[in-house]
């Protein structure tokens, strides 16, 4: 079966998506930098600004009752001393009734325990086995999220730095430029979903965006490779070899982004939950890396 | 034909020597995957870098000190200059951890300033009241406390503020507390003059119950030279109105007085008990902390992550979930597109999955949820190299050449984009590596490992494999490398 991509007709059209898609990612950066209460381009998560988050099971015969958050905090808000840090907490029952998760301001651990103990006299018993808390100063969430912004501009100079080496500099900087689209709209649907869902970034995403880096110059270096050997025997013109190259290398890189795809759906499905938006932002990384080595990088390429 | 059969023993031996190894040195599980709890602890220092002799000295106090409270297992290391990874694996709580790891724990001797007597009588009958207070405070919040009690406790409170001419800052009232009560410590501290005893003359520290009580009590035992010191200043206040106070971070812990009998030799035999009405608790924390030594900086706890026991393995088991139907639906996919190459790669899978797990075990690496992540994704990654591979033998194959030319072809053709395309992902991964977390660190280890194994098992386990398999004559008709459907082409 042969592949029978019109980059060159299409090419426009290639264009102007990829454009549309720019634009609305940073439509949602924007929106999200000035027009939220968090009044950043991405909503931070407590990795990055501190806070105690707390998940933990009820233990309930056959059913849990259902209870309504507003009545917790109520009650929370009668046992506690501390009065302000009760007007910040988020709670929600998920799972139908049996796990409840907390989001709080940074605590102490003292006060923390004091938090848990005080939720078991309200709506315990609880099973302290299937407890995951974590408390984290704001002063190593700033650190962590310097050490991220750190790690990916390095790594992404890495890169850089090896194609440049590797191929000449057109085909180094549509690489990535290809790269930097990649992850402008990953990190644009993320914006989208901290407004929409409230969806917030941890360390996690950081990760997910360098691998994302290496994976979309991966995928465009095999399809750049493969353009320049038959450069080499260049039989046709110049824009029908790039749009045959693309063509011939369809199917595999196809291929690897599915069986890629694979894993990572069974981590979504699967997985723990922690790994959730993780395994999402890498699925979507993914998924819009494969569009840019195929159809956007080589596009860039053709000639008038 | 020597030299192939050669390769395949020695992948057979490697196979062996993973299932050996994986058997006799189990996979050492993250804390996300057998619960337990994690601090990391921040060292304070006001100007200035935290020296690398800094750094060890804090690193040992700290370990004594865990290893005093008696917990297995533990695991201390240090990251990023200064700061401390404490692992308790097991379900722990971090609070005693936090309270006996948190403090400086500096001991001082010092003598009470002449002409301070009524002073310090006043002080330290407000100390006393105000214990009262917190303990009935937090009896009270057990059970439940009703707005008439608070209110009792917060004129007392006022009226102790009013005395002190001190008034606390805190809006929590059980901070309030505390905070009232350090103050009172240390004005107190204030009236004494510092000798030179410290806590680095210390040799050990014990504790038992008092005999007239049910309160505790905390035995100091001095060096030589510092029980020299200690009797000299025993000596030198026996008999007086003065006081010799017990201080640990600024704050006096217990005044007492020297009887007359000293005043010839002072107190000898090298040893002191302090008695500060200590519960059993309060006792064996401060037993930890002089135990280990003070530390040279103040730490500060950062970050905590407690994850049950139950979690856990749940998690084990949502991952292991999570690697098997990814495998087997990436093993289906291969298949059913490349048959006889697909299921060639699957054998080469199936390789890659435990050298890379009896190499986890030979590091060894730390297996936490994003480093199982990590595994997960390489496997997708481990199969991408072979795709690479086998559509240039189908390409071969359909230009209409012999199959083990394909296969010799294939395998070349496809090296110089395996390898760059693998180099970007192993960049990312040692810049992961290099400045990421505890967490990020095990993802980028996990993946850096399986994209270089990968190309080990892609490159040339699957080309052992496949000449193997071709050595067969029925294994040799090309309508089993190639689709069906796609061999008219």
């Amino acid at each position: 079966m042969k592949y029978n991509l019109e980059l060159i007709k299409n090419k426009r059209k290639i264009f102007s998506f990829s454009t549309f898609l720019i634009l609305l990612s940073l439509l949602g950066i924007l929106y999200s930098t000035f027009n939220t209460s968090y009044k950043k381009p991405i909503n931070l998560g407590m990795d990055f600004i501190g806070g105690n988050e707390l998940r933990i099971e009820r233990v309930c015969e056959e059913e849990c009752s259902n209870l309504s958050p507003d009545s917790v905090l109520e009650n929370l808000r009668e046992i506690s001393t501390n009065k302000n840090f009760i007007n910040n907490i988020k709670l929600q029952f998920q799972n139908n009734n049996k796990l409840i998760s907390i989001r709080t301001p940074y605590l102490s651990i003292e006060e923390s325990n004091n938090l848990i103990t005080n939720l078991d006299n309200i709506i315990g018993p609880l099973n302290y086995e299937s407890k995951d808390s974590r408390l984290i100063g704001p002063k190593l969430g700033k650190r962590l999220l310097t050490n991220c912004v750190t790690s990916l501009l390095v790594s992404l100079f890495a890169i850089s730095l090896y194609i440049t080496i590797r191929f000449d500099k057109k085909y180094a900087l549509f690489a990535l430029l290809a790269l930097f689209h990649d992850l402008l709209i990953v990190f644009g649907i993320f914006s989208w979903l901290g407004i929409i869902l409230s969806v917030e970034v941890n360390s996690l995403f950081a990760v997910s965006l360098l691998t994302i880096a290496g994976y979309s110059v991966n995928d465009t270096v095999v399809i750049f490779d493969r353009i320049r050997e038959n450069l080499k025997s260049n039989e046709e013109g110049y824009n029908e070899t790039i749009q045959l190259s693309v063509n011939e290398s369809f199917r595999r890189t196809t291929f690897t982004s599915i069986t890629t795809l694979i894993p990572l759906l069974s981590i979504i499905l699967f997985g723990s939950y922690s790994l959730f938006w993780f395994s999402l932002a890498l699925s979507l990384g993914i998924i819009v890396g494969s569009y840019s080595s195929i159809l956007l990088a080589p596009s860039l390429l053709l000639k008038d | 034909m020597k030299r192939r059969q050669g390769w395949l023993f020695f992948i057979i031996f490697l196979l062996t020597l993973s299932v050996y190894l994986l058997i006799n040195y189990p996979l050492q599980l993250g804390l996300d995957l057998q619960g337990g709890s994690q601090l990391t602890l921040q060292i304070i220092k006001e100007e200035g870098k935290v020296t690398g002799d800094e750094l060890e000295a804090v690193n040992s106090v700290i370990d004594r000190r865990v290893n005093n409270l008696g917990v297995s297992e533990s695991n201390l290391q240090t990251l990023g200059g200064d700061q401390l990874i404490l692992e308790l694996p097991g379900e722990q709580n971090p609070l005693v951890a936090s309270r006996v790891l948190g403090k400086t724990a500096l001991l001082e001797f010092r003598t009470q300033k002449k002409g301070t007597s009524t002073d310090l009588k006043n002080l330290q009958l407000q100390r006393l009241s105000i214990k009262e207070l917190i303990e009935k405070y937090s009896i009270e919040e057990k059970n439940q406390n009703n707005d008439n009690f608070l209110k009792v406790i917060q004129d007392d409170l006022k009226g102790i503020e009013q005395e002190l001419n001190y008034s606390s800052t805190s809006n929590d009232f059980y901070g309030k507390l505390i905070e009232i009560k350090k103050y009172v410590d240390k004005e107190i501290t204030n009236l004494f003059i510092k000798t030179d005893l410290s806590g680095k003359d210390l040799i050990n520290a014990g504790r038992r119950q008092e005999q007239t009580n049910s309160n505790w009590e905390v035995l100091l035992t001095f060096s030589n030279s510092g029980g020299e010191k200690f009797a000299e200043i025993t000596k030198s206040i026996a008999g007086t109105n003065q006081l010799l106070a017990i201080i640990i971070d600024g704050e006096s812990i217990s005044e007492a007085s020297v009887g007359n009998q000293f005043t010839s030799t002072g107190i000898t035999g090298g040893s002191a008990t302090i008695s500060g009405n200590f519960s059993a608790e309060n006792a064996r924390e401060l037993e930890v902390q002089l135990k280990g030594g003070s530390l040279p900086l103040p730490i500060e706890i950062v970050e905590t992550n407690t994850i049950g026991a139950l979690l856990g393995s749940k998690n084990i088991l949502k991952s292991l979930y999570a690697a098997i139907s990814g495998l087997i639906f990436v093993g289906i996919f291969m298949i059913f597109n490349y048959r006889i190459l697909g299921f060639v790669s699957v054998l080469s899978l199936v390789l890659y999955g435990f050298f890379n797990l009896a190499l986890y075990s030979l590091i060894p690496v730390t297996l936490t949820l994003p480093g199982i992540s990590g595994l997960i994704l390489s496997i997708g990654m481990a199969v991408d190299a072979n795709i690479l591979i086998f559509e240039r033998i189908r390409e071969e194959l359909y230009d209409g050449n012999t199959l083990s030319r394909a296969i010799d072809s294939g395998f070349q053709r496809a090296n110089s984009s395996i390898v760059d395309g693998h180099i970007t992902t192993l960049l990312s991964c040692f810049v992961l590596f290099l400045l990421g977390t505890n967490f990020v660190k095990g993802f980028a280890a996990t993946l850096g490992i399986g994209v270089l194994i990968s190309l080990f098992t892609s490159l040339n386990c699957s080309k052992t494999i496949l000449r193997f398999f071709t050595t067969y004559q029925s294994l040799r008709q090309k309508n089993l490398y190639l689709p069906k459907n796609n061999f008219s082409n």
